[in-house]
């Protein structure tokens, strides 16, 4: 028997043998281990580095012969589709992408809202399937997506650090975006629009839209992130005056809970978190108070939240900023 | 990034060490400032814990693999009265109680590792998990109890005398309740708000094993087998207890950014990958169970002296092969399930594993899987040598090899690599080749899947009838074949049928299509209608004591629809309709597997009693024969290891997907050389420590033997199934 084990451990190691050998070639082929890179550096060199390495841009484009991706457009000169490399090839885009909207992009504009809002203005043929960049896994920061601008700037174009550094009002408001993505953990804000208007709107208004249960967050980013996220996940902890909740109790026992959204000398309206309005009459009031520990908005919210819609959300938010907050 | 891989083995961490460790560190705040790391004698951390893990999830598999494989083995003996399948799943059974311990062990020692070098990790998982933690470890004092019952007590329940009426109606009494708890819970009575798959998941697989278990009872070898029912659930559960670790790591939900926990812990447990991954590892283990313990029937094959020894080890890795076989074929479908839900939790992640930096992995990946199909085909091709009479059908074999070969080829065609300037000129321009490209595309890959899976199966039709002369009249077997055929039919009609309703009824602004594409829609839906159709008239040939042809005709139709129509058409949605595509590869994924159940049901009676040219010869199989069993059982080992290195590898430089950084000096992706040989090395030290444990059980038997004055094995009359 040990002749046989003897054989069979023989057969074994040839088998690792060859699998191991599979795996050397493969790797002498396409290069060993994959780690991110940290550069932080705004110049085509980091962008480079971020291209094809955290960044991941190399997984969906190719840069003309560099790379083999096809599922999103190549970036470099290729083919009959695309005889300019990017860099040239944003110029033109830009001038299309300002008639189409009528506001006037540059060449860096129109590249700053592809990695910013891939979906803004999709290249004919591909759909979007481009990932948020600034958020996880990618989780790229400003300063490396400025790199990954100066680098497509890099094929074919002119490189402006200066326009980089200091941008047009199309493109501050990307950088809005991203700032507040990164800030928020890695969020989407367009994803975090639509959570918004699917579960927070019926309550609170954002530039004039919305209801009016809870407070107005038009300028809600001004705050800053850890007052949002409380706000969010302990919303008794800390209430905006004028939005306490007010615990009615009626002659006949019976309870009230909810803004006190109107009192007049007769009458006392109470909005429930439900967003109906009860009228009830001071003279069948037995007792009225402020409930200090609760607040009509759900505390159970986040539950039907996933990590990435709370962080979308949150994005969302970062973003609402007042006129002087707003860079 | 590779780190956690195998935190989710199926079962037991060393309790008592783990449970220590617990109580250490579940108080550790979490801290988005970089974790900490520690290191053991200068040992890179990541590759010990990935080592360790790994060998942890091979012993895993097996403990949970082979009572699974053994009870039903046990089940088969006992429905059949068949004495030979019981010592079969008692000889299974009595390789585990060496492997269990070691399991435990090497779970102690990953928890130790784990803990020691990964503390603020650890940290954040314990204190979030703590409960599940505690959950576990009673079910494993549970599995430990039921798996030393049922050792322990195989010969002490092996009676058949009835208990009293009382006891049997009490028992029905409770497994019918049981039963309808579980239709209960299934249809959502109770409310729980629960993902399908996870409701599918506990009601298949403890809640009615459970209840048929109790139904059952009627005498002691009954209750024996509820015993390795119980045993399994305990076993199940404890591997999906781990696997919501793993999955929350890629999937984290329940926690917001700063990984605090704001929903309820049911949400991080049932996380969106938690239920694919229990399901994929299942049928995983299954397999890799039935082929470790083939590949224990192999070795004592090749080193049997007497024939009679010969023809038990022979028969009993045909038994362990077919048991692997079943639970293979529908692993890849289950692996694209997991795949799907991998996309849709992160297009990042989604794309990374087929087309960034796991491409090449998962090529390797195709060859391996390719390689498993082959080779079992090739041991039943082998196993027809010993069947007299099939010479007949051996004229079938290089058409079958030749579709293996063409499909395993199309199914390692890469659509794109990373290629060089002058090989991208010497292809016309184009990243492309310009006839590969399409090889490399889903439908092409969904079709040779199917193909590959259709062919495997015909070559077990094929060596079932090997020695049949010619098919029995099924009318005349009674009502028992016409009720089972019919049923069959029905379950194939039910199958395909609710999916063709769902297609020719869907709405295809659910998939962000336009109206003008609801004809794909429609298309699919008369494919899978012309599938049911095929299947009354199988149903009805069959019935009609045309067998064959009905067998002929379901397979026909399965094959030209699945692989054919549907591969072909698979480009044109692709190119029209490409979020459908994922509905073209559930209805080839359905129709084929109506075909199995019906085809197979007719099978079981076509050749009922038929007159055979000659008994089967076990023992009279080649040598060769054995050592392709043993290779289908390092292959499937190392590519669990592979796959393994995938799914851990996709969370990137992130512990916890988006919540906890890896911020240590491993936070990179391992080239595939590092994965190999890491795998490698898992691989030989576990099959050095299970040839081991086959040793020390060869020789705790033979002690037995010796005190009760047995000798040999008894080989005579084992019969196929």
């Amino acid at each position: 028997m040990s002749k046989t084990v003897l054989k069979v451990f023989v057969v074994l190691l040839v088998v690792l043998g060859a699998y191991m050998w599979v795996g050397y070639a493969i790797t002498e082929m396409t290069g060993g281990e994959k780690k991110a890179s940290g550069i932080v550096e705004i110049s085509p060199e980091g962008g480079e580095q971020i291209f094809w390495g955290k960044g991941r841009c190399f997984t969906c484009h190719s840069m003309g012969g560099q790379g083999s991706a096809v599922r999103c457009p190549n970036l470099g000169q290729f083919g009959e589709k695309f005889p300019l490399p990017i860099g040239a090839r944003a110029v033109e885009r830009a001038k299309e992408r300002s008639e189409e909207t009528g506001i006037d992009y540059s060449a860096t504009d129109y590249l700053v809202e592809s990695l910013a809002k891939p979906d803004a203005y999709i290249v004919d043929t591909f759909k979007n399937e481009m990932a948020i960049v600034y958020a996880p896994p990618i989780s790229l920061n400003l300063k490396e997506i400025k790199a990954v601008v100066a680098y497509l700037q890099s094929q074919g174009g002119e490189v402006d650090i200066d326009t980089i550094e200091q941008p047009s009002e199309v493109a501050v408001q990307y950088y809005d975006r991203i700032a507040a993505a990164s800030a928020a953990g890695g969020g989407d804000p367009g994803n975090g629009e639509e959570m918004f208007v699917d579960t927070c709107s019926d309550c609170h208004q954002l530039n004039g839209e919305g209801g009016e249960v809870g407070p107005d967050l038009s300028t809600i980013g001004d705050k800053g992130l850890k007052f949002i996220t409380e706000s969010i996940l302990r919303p008794a902890k800390k209430i905006t005056p004028g939005y306490e909740t007010y615990v009615v109790v009626d002659a006949e026992g019976i309870k009230t809970i909810g803004l006190k959204s109107q009192e007049t000398g007769a009458e006392v309206e109470i909005t429930k978190a439900t967003g109906e309005v009860v009228t009830i009459n001071k003279s069948d009031i037995k007792e009225i108070e402020i409930d200090e520990g609760a607040s009509v908005m759900p505390d159970d919210l986040t539950e039907a939240l996933t990590v990435k819609d709370f962080q979308d959300v949150l994005a969302y938010m970062m973003m609402q900023k007042s006129e002087g907050e707003q860079q | 990034m590779i780190v956690w891989r195998k935190l989710s083995g199926s079962s037991f961490s060393g309790l008592v060490i783990a449970g220590i460790c617990l109580f250490l560190v579940s108080q550790s705040a979490f801290s988005l400032e970089p974790n900490e790391y520690r290191q053991f004698m200068g040992i890179d951390s990541r590759k010990l814990v990935w080592f360790l893990a790994q060998l942890h999830l091979f012993f895993g598999a097996f403990v949970l693999g082979v009572p699974l494989f053994a009870v039903i083995i046990e089940i088969v003996g006992w429905r059949n009265q068949d004495a030979k399948f019981d010592k079969l799943a008692y000889e299974f059974t009595s390789l585990l109680s060496v492997a269990y311990a070691t399991t435990a062990a090497l779970g102690g020692l990953l928890a130790f590792a784990l803990f020691t070098l990964y503390p603020t990790f650890m940290g954040y998982m314990a204190g979030l998990f703590k409960d599940v933690m505690f959950m576990y470890a009673m079910l494993f004092f549970a599995e430990t109890f039921f798996l030393y019952l049922y050792y322990y007590g195989w010969n002490w329940l092996q009676g058949t005398h009835p208990f009293s009426n009382t006891v049997q109606r009490t028992c029905k009494a409770l497994g019918v309740a049981v039963i309808i708890l579980s239709v209960v819970f299934f249809f959502n009575t109770f409310g729980i708000d629960m993902r399908g798959d996870t409701k599918s998941f506990i009601t298949l697989l403890y809640i009615l094993p459970f209840g048929v278990g109790l139904l059952l009872i009627r005498d002691a070898k009954s209750t024996h087998v509820l015993i390795g029912i119980l045993l399994n659930i305990s076993g199940v559960g404890i591997m999906q207890l781990a696997n919501s670790w793993a999955g929350f790591m890629m999937s984290p939900a329940g926690v917001d950014e700063e990984g605090e926990l704001i929903g309820g812990l049911w949400q991080a447990f049932e996380n969106v990958l938690a239920t694919p991954l229990a399901i994929h590892r299942m049928l995983g283990n299954l397999a890799f169970g039935g082929l470790v313990a083939g590949a224990y029937a192999a070795v004592k094959f090749i080193g049997a002296k007497t024939p009679e020894e010969k023809a038990h080890y022979d028969w009993m890795g045909y038994i362990s092969n077919f048991v692997a076989i079943t639970a293979l074929i529908p692993l890849p479908f289950a692996g694209y399930y997991l795949g799907r839900e991998v996309y849709s939790q992160s297009a990042v992640m989604g794309n990374n594993m087929m087309g960034g930096d796991f491409s090449w992995t998962f090529i390797i990946q195709a060859i391996l899987v390719g390689s498993l199909f082959i080779i079992s085909n090739y041991y039943l091709w082998s196993g027809m040598t010993r069947i007299p009479g099939s010479e007949r059908y051996y004229k079938f074999i290089k058409w079958i090899l030749g579709a293996l070969i063409i499909s395993f080829a199309i199914w390692l065609t890469p659509h794109n690599l990373p290629l060089t300037a002058q090989e991208v000129g010497e292809m016309g321009g184009s990243q492309y080749h310009p006839t590969l490209k399409f090889l490399g595309l889903m439908p092409a890959k969904n079709a040779v899947v199917n193909l590959i899976i259709l062919s495997t199966f015909f070559s077990f039709l094929l060596y079932r009838r090997g020695n049949k002369v010619d098919a029995v009249s099924i009318s005349a077997q009674g009502t028992l074949p016409k009720a089972v055929i019919s049923l069959a039919g029905l379950a194939a009609i039910a199958i395909t049928g609710q999916y063709a309703v769902t297609m020719l009824t869907m709405d295809p602004a659910e998939l962000d299509l336009p109206m003008e594409s609801a004809h794909y829609f429609h298309d699919i839906g008369y494919v899978l209608l012309a599938q049911c159709a095929a299947a009354v008239i199988a149903v009805a040939l069959a019935l009609w004591d045309r067998g064959k042809l009905a067998q002929g005709v379901f397979l026909a139709v399965t094959a030209f629809n699945v692989v054919i129509f549907l591969g072909v058409y698979g480009f044109v949605v692709m190119e029209k309709a490409s979020p459908l595509l994922r509905n073209v590869a559930v209805s080839q994924f359905l129709q084929l597997i109506s075909c199995l159940i019906l085809v197979s049901a007719i099978d079981m009676f076509l050749f009922k009693g038929a007159k055979e040219i000659g008994s089967l010869q076990w023992g009279k199989m080649t040598v060769r024969s054995q050592y392709s069993l043993l290779l289908l059982t390092f292959i499937i080992t190392m590519n669990m290891g592979l796959m393994g290195f995938i799914r851990s590898g996709l969370r990137g430089d992130w512990h916890i997907f988006g919540v906890m950084r890896d911020t240590s000096q491993w936070s990179y992706t391992p080239s595939n050389y590092t994965m190999t040989e890491m795998v490698s090395l898992a691989v030989l030290v576990f099959m050095i420590a299970v040839a081991f444990m086959f040793w020390l059980g060869g020789l705790a038997a033979r002690n037995k033997g010796t005190e009760s004055g047995e000798t040999g094995s008894d080989t005579a009359g084992v019969r196929d199934v």
